[in-house]
């Protein structure tokens, strides 16, 4: 039988070496390419054909997510700054979900499901918020690291603890998406290899149940992007308001 | 978008907290034991480095957990309104 893990391997498609690099198109790479098409071409549909005052059916859905992802950032960040990161927000959020949903199409690949990929994600708003925080408030910025209101006497002691607490907010935003992408679509796949292995008077009790997880994944894919969308909001906000 | 399943909210606001304690704990116990080996004071560095995280986690889920209800006292006052 297939390993359940079998579906998260890295297969190169087309293999491009430059001077030791391994610069590979694989799968992982096509899946992001799509998602980063259907996001683009959508949009793109919608201005081509103009936007019109009363909108279709695509021009409403991506209206919607739009308003709601600027209502979550003025909500956050405030709206006189938020304003400069709704359109980054936007695409993270949008990338974000388009990935977890292309993945829940079958004999497609998860491209969340790879810690590198959002591990590079949360290290890159990481150093966003660094970039962020010490060009608006310069030297101030490591003010950050002692909590208002703490007694002289504790300032030794809470210094470490909110250098971790801030190192932690990275790992924990890409092990998060990583984790519940990873975990549902393994139990999709020992649930469809039972499925598969089983006669068909048992087999067919494993395959209503990944219809209802995959109604579960979906539901997923759109809160884990949230999740993701939401605290990058937070975590630039703190830095903005300086507590 | 948002989920009305109250049992999904509370999985994945339990699954959240979750990450966040054990990754701060994990991040505290990583500088402990990397401090250790820079400075060759075995074993001391790893265990300050756990409950540095362990406080440096629990604040965090503090502040995640003061930040959900917040969020809930928001949406309690737009029904109430």
């Amino acid at each position: 039988m297939e390993s359940p893990l079998h579906h998260f391997e890295v297969h190169n498609i087309i293999p491009i070496h430059i001077a030791g690099l391994d610069l590979s198109i694989n799968n992982a790479v096509v899946a992001m390419w799509v998602g980063l098409a259907v996001i683009a071409g959508s949009f793109m549909l919608v201005v081509n054909r103009g936007v019109s005052p009363i909108p279709g059916k695509l021009q409403s859905i991506l209206e919607i997510s739009l308003e709601f992802i600027r209502s979550m950032v003025y909500e956050f960040i405030g709206e006189d700054e938020g304003k400069k990161y709704v359109p980054f927000i936007a695409s993270l959020f949008l990338f974000i979900l388009a990935c977890n949903l292309i993945g829940l199409i079958p004999g497609s690949y998860t491209i969340t499901s790879q810690l590198a990929v959002t591990g590079a994600f949360a290290v890159g708003i990481f150093l966003l918020t660094l970039v962020i925080g010490f060009g608006k408030h310069g030297m101030h910025f490591l003010g950050i690291l002692v909590p208002p209101g703490v007694p002289k006497i504790m300032i030794p002691l809470m210094v470490p603890i909110e250098v971790i607490s801030m190192l932690a907010r990275p790992i924990s935003l890409a092990v998060r998406l990583f984790a519940n992408m990873t975990a549902g679509h393994t139990v999709l796949a020992v649930l469809f290899g039972l499925a598969m292995t089983g006669p068909l008077w048992l087999g067919w009790l494993p395959f209503g149940f990944t219809i209802v997880i995959n109604g579960l994944e979906i539901a997923i894919a759109f809160i884990q992007a949230y999740i993701f969308t939401t605290l990058t909001c937070v975590y630039i906000g703190d830095v903005i308001k300086l507590h | 978008m948002r989920e009305n399943n109250g049992f999904r909210q509370g999985m994945q606001i339990a699954f959240r907290l979750g990450t966040e304690l054990t990754v701060a704990t994990f991040i505290g116990a990583m500088l402990g034991y990397g401090v250790d080996q820079f400075f060759g004071i075995r074993p001391w560095g790893l265990a300050v480095g756990v409950v540095l995280g362990g406080a440096a986690g629990s604040l965090n889920v503090y502040r995640a957990a003061m930040l959900l209800s917040a969020e809930e006292f928001n949406e309690d006052d737009d029904n109430n309104s």
